[in-house]
């Protein structure tokens, strides 16, 4: 049995990085896809998206560091894959609950699901890109 | 079988990042729900990117 320490630093450093990509790449896609008409300003945008988006990646990464040396994965994209795309699916089925308990108020949008599917799907693959360049670089 | 302890570390160097981690995991928690309640305003301003991400809002 072997037990190995949790890089938390790479984890976080590398979870902001992707989030903040992410994050705008997010305004392009919404942009492309229609799935959402946006309200505020470009600017507004950029520093909700990157904040936003650098929070999802620092808990996605977090959750990495911690689940990666016992996940059976062998492909570190896979597992931030899934990761990604699990911890959305934990948020958007409190949001679908929330849509249950108050309809009126929560709408569910079938386009902006399936966006934020492959949303996170996306930061999954980033998250898992700069990992593979983190572990090559501390080799 | 053979038990490997490899590089132990000490409270502060695991407590502090995932003490971070869990605050991060509760601020995107009160960001994604737009819990006003908690954070005065959060719902107004992140309320585009909680539609692009897909959760259910007004």
């Amino acid at each position: 049995m072997e037990f190995k320490p949790v890089d938390w630093k790479r984890g976080i450093i590398c979870g902001v990085i992707a989030g903040a990509v992410w994050g705008c790449l997010a305004i392009t896609i919404n942009t492309a896809s229609r799935a959402f008409i946006f309200e505020e300003t470009l600017l507004h945008r950029l520093i909700t998206f990157t904040v936003g988006g650098a929070i999802f990646g620092m808990v996605v990464s977090g959750v990495l560091s911690m689940t990666h040396y016992w996940m059976s994965f062998r492909n570190i994209f896979l597992e931030a894959i899934c990761i990604s795309v699990s911890l959305w699916g934990i948020l958007e089925a409190g949001g679908i609950l929330l849509h249950f308990i108050k309809p009126g108020r929560f709408h569910l949008d079938i386009a902006q699901i399936v966006q934020g599917i492959f949303l996170a799907f996306i930061m999954g693959v980033l998250l898992g890109f700069l990992w593979k360049i983190g572990k090559r670089a501390n080799c | 079988m053979e038990k490997v302890v490899v590089g132990g570390q000490s409270l502060r160097k695991v407590l502090l990042p995932s003490l971070i981690v869990f605050g991060v995991a509760f601020a995107l928690v009160v960001i994604v729900y737009g819990l006003d309640s908690i954070a005065p305003g959060v719902h107004d301003v992140f309320h585009d990117f909680r539609h692009v991400i897909g959760i259910p809002c007004h």
